[in-house]
């Protein structure tokens, strides 16, 4: 084995997908006519893998380089995958399963490289740090996170590097309908709660 | 279960119980509404993440600069809206609410006729919950 090759994955919410190849040094990922991005293995720092919305997302954290997303794999792609982080990267590949209830109520949870939502101890949903443009306390108890979004649909931030996927901060301008903002409420945790006196102001 | 009194003041619901249920649109990164699972499914960064109905308050729309914003509102508690003790999870006080979503989109009919069915949606939602309440009296 020396390099195994997936088509159809998309890069970072690309709108084109193109052609995933790992290789011992690391990976690479190249749509149709355009350059080739390129992860190095020793820039990786871990690797996870869940379904998304294409298919099957190989999902890497790495130094350099972010929160790499690469969607479209099908199930039965995890055992080659998996195998080339082992021996070429000496990664596992952790299969994460995401919450699926429909609860808009959890815990947030600050990693090193993306802000997770965990319903019931399962992810429902990450947000790399990269894509937070701008954060605020929007009210009592209420914290307001908005997004990078690229002012119109050609701005990828990337000059056509990175082979037509987007620079970090504007990946979400590949995706049709683009989130912009997210609220949430955060209970009072200090001194108010202290005697877990039942609810607020009722 | 043990906490047979907790359960029953706290309604159990779930959108999915499988990924493989999700309509096969999720692929195309856009709000979907899924009435047969009362559900709605967002992209959130790549990723099909559903909302059940009984979460939702409301939607509304709005247009600026060309694009239609969709704004999906969660119940949460502090909204003086009364009715959380539906939806508290009583389990945990400590927890976080998302308490909304805004998505932007050059697609305008898209985007009402999400917000059409939503308000659809939660009021068969609602209607139920009222049947059944009268049954039980």
């Amino acid at each position: 084995m020396r390099r195994e090759s997936f088509d159809d994955i998309y890069l970072d919410l690309s709108k084109q997908p193109g052609k995933c190849r790992l290789a011992e040094s690391g990976l690479g990922w190249k749509p149709a006519g355009g350059q080739t991005f390129t992860l190095d293995k020793a820039d990786m720092t871990s690797a996870q893998w869940s379904r998304a919305a294409r298919g099957h997302e190989l999902k890497i954290y790495a130094r350099q380089a972010g929160v790499v997303q690469l969607d479209g794999f099908r199930q039965d792609d995890y055992n080659t995958v998996q195998k080339c982080f082992k021996v070429w990267y000496g990664h596992e590949l952790v299969q994460k399963e995401h919450a699926l209830r429909g609860w808009n109520w959890g815990k947030g949870e600050m990693g090193r490289n993306e802000l997770t939502f965990n319903v019931r101890n399962q992810p429902a949903f990450e947000i790399p740090y990269t894509e937070i443009s701008n954060t605020n306390l929007a009210g009592k108890n209420e914290v307001a996170v908005e997004f990078s979004l690229p002012s119109n649909e050609e701005d990828t931030g990337t000059n056509g590097h990175l082979g037509g996927a987007r620079a970090k901060g504007k990946k979400m301008g590949g995706a049709v309908d683009q989130l912009t903002e997210m609220r949430f409420y955060i209970p009072g945790t200090e001194m108010r709660k202290n005697k877990k006196k039942s609810g607020d102001e009722d | 279960n043990l906490n047979g009194t907790e359960e029953k003041k706290f309604k159990r619901f779930e959108s999915y119980k499988r990924d493989t249920q999700f309509p096969s649109k999720v692929k195309d990164l856009i709000v979907l509404v899924d009435p047969k699972n009362n559900s709605v499914i967002l992209p959130i960064m790549g990723r099909p993440v559903p909302f059940h109905i009984n979460t939702l308050k409301n939607a509304t729309t709005s247009t600026e600069g060309g694009f239609t914003y969709l704004r999906i509102n969660f119940l949460s508690p502090g909204q003086g809206v009364g009715r959380k003790d539906d939806q508290a999870p009583f389990e945990d006080p400590t927890a976080q609410f998302i308490r909304s979503l805004t998505f932007r989109s050059h697609d305008t009919n898209r985007m009402e006729d999400i917000k059409d069915q939503v308000t659809e949606m939660k009021k068969a939602a609602v209607r139920k919950e009222q049947e059944k309440k009268d049954m039980e009296d």
